[in-house]
């Protein structure tokens, strides 16, 4: 044996690698990737008095304050089918059969509106009670994808219907 | 040699690269644990979107948003603070939240303007099976009571 002064230090690694193992397990078993979220945002007012996009604004209307002046409103009602799918869709007084019909009605629209032909204040959606939000999301998606922002709720009551 | 005397051969394999392998692992999963997700419900299954926005974290002021968070599963029960609420009840929350809220604000001495509304944000994570009857009656409620400002969740695509 040399003799030497040196005194050899062995750190344990072997308990500290058990600790980060178990740190490891807790990690993986905990883990769960993050699904991917997306959101429309939007103002929601209560609903406001609408009239129709097409009509010409009414300077006496607009001269008294005591009468509340509607909202250029773009009416759009949605009906559902018995599984809370989408059955038919009204646009002003256009039937649309689905949601893919309503995109082409409301690329018009847009284009209007972009035009200055067309003067619009808000979307009022008017739903099914039994629509399904699934649905509802596709209705959104489309307006939004076509830059009309300004929606409104309603539900559709019998008398609507 | 003790080696050579006693015949053994002392075999110490070397553990450091192994612990550091396992260190940057705990690293990675240490960074991809979302903590923002504890208002996030996994019993309310989203409707997928394609063009929705994604999440935004922090306002345009770069303060986190103030926000309201409605899970609300097939049936319409709201689901908050582990409890699932039916209708009635539900509206009876969102009272209280609108409420705490203001006086929340009162306290910091901020003031909210009625025609703005508040300025908290209302989360709505509904199922996609919801019916929207019971979806409105929770926006009417929110309405009601001050809330303008709403975000409607959805996925990019199926899990």
């Amino acid at each position: 044996m040399k003799k030497s002064k040196e005194a050899e230090v062995e750190i344990q690694i072997t308990p500290m690698l058990d600790m980060a193992f178990q740190l490891l397990t807790f990690f993986i078993m905990t883990y769960h990737p993050a699904p991917s979220e997306v959101q429309f945002g939007m103002n929601l007012l209560p609903a406001q008095p609408s009239i129709n996009m097409n009509e010409p604004i009414s300077t006496a209307d607009a001269s008294n304050s005591d009468v509340p002046v509607g909202l250029k409103t773009l009416p759009t009602t949605i009906h559902a089918a018995g599984g809370g799918d989408i059955a038919r869709i009204t646009l002003e007084a256009n039937e649309i059969p689905d949601v893919k019909a309503l995109d082409q009605e409301l690329k018009k629209i847009a284009a209007d509106i972009e035009k200055k032909e067309l003067l619009y204040e808000q979307v009022l959606i008017t739903v099914d009670p039994q629509l399904k939000y699934s649905e509802l999301i596709k209705v959104i998606d489309v307006f939004t994808r076509n830059k009309l922002t300004k929606l409104s709720f309603a539900e559709l009551t019998d008398a609507g219907a | 040699m003790s080696a050579s005397v006693s015949g053994e051969i002392k075999a110490e394999p070397n553990l450091t690269p192994l612990l550091d392998v396992v260190f940057q692992l705990i690293t990675f999963f240490m960074l991809c644990i979302n903590f923002s997700q504890e208002n996030f419900d996994s019993r309310v299954r989203l409707p997928v979107s394609g063009s929705a926005k994604p999440v935004e974290a922090e306002s345009a002021t770069g303060a986190p948003e103030d926000r309201l968070v409605l899970n609300i599963d097939r049936q319409g029960h709201l689901l908050m603070l582990g409890k699932t609420m039916g209708i009635e009840d539900a509206i009876k929350q969102i009272k209280t939240e609108a409420k705490l809220i203001k006086e929340n604000f009162e306290i910091a001495g901020k003031k909210v303007d009625p025609a703005k509304g508040l300025p908290t944000t209302v989360v709505v994570r509904g199922d996609r099976d919801t019916h929207f009857t019971e979806l409105f009656q929770l926006i009417t409620a929110c309405q009601a009571n001050g809330f303008r400002k709403f975000e409607f969740k959805a996925m990019s695509s199926e899990e």
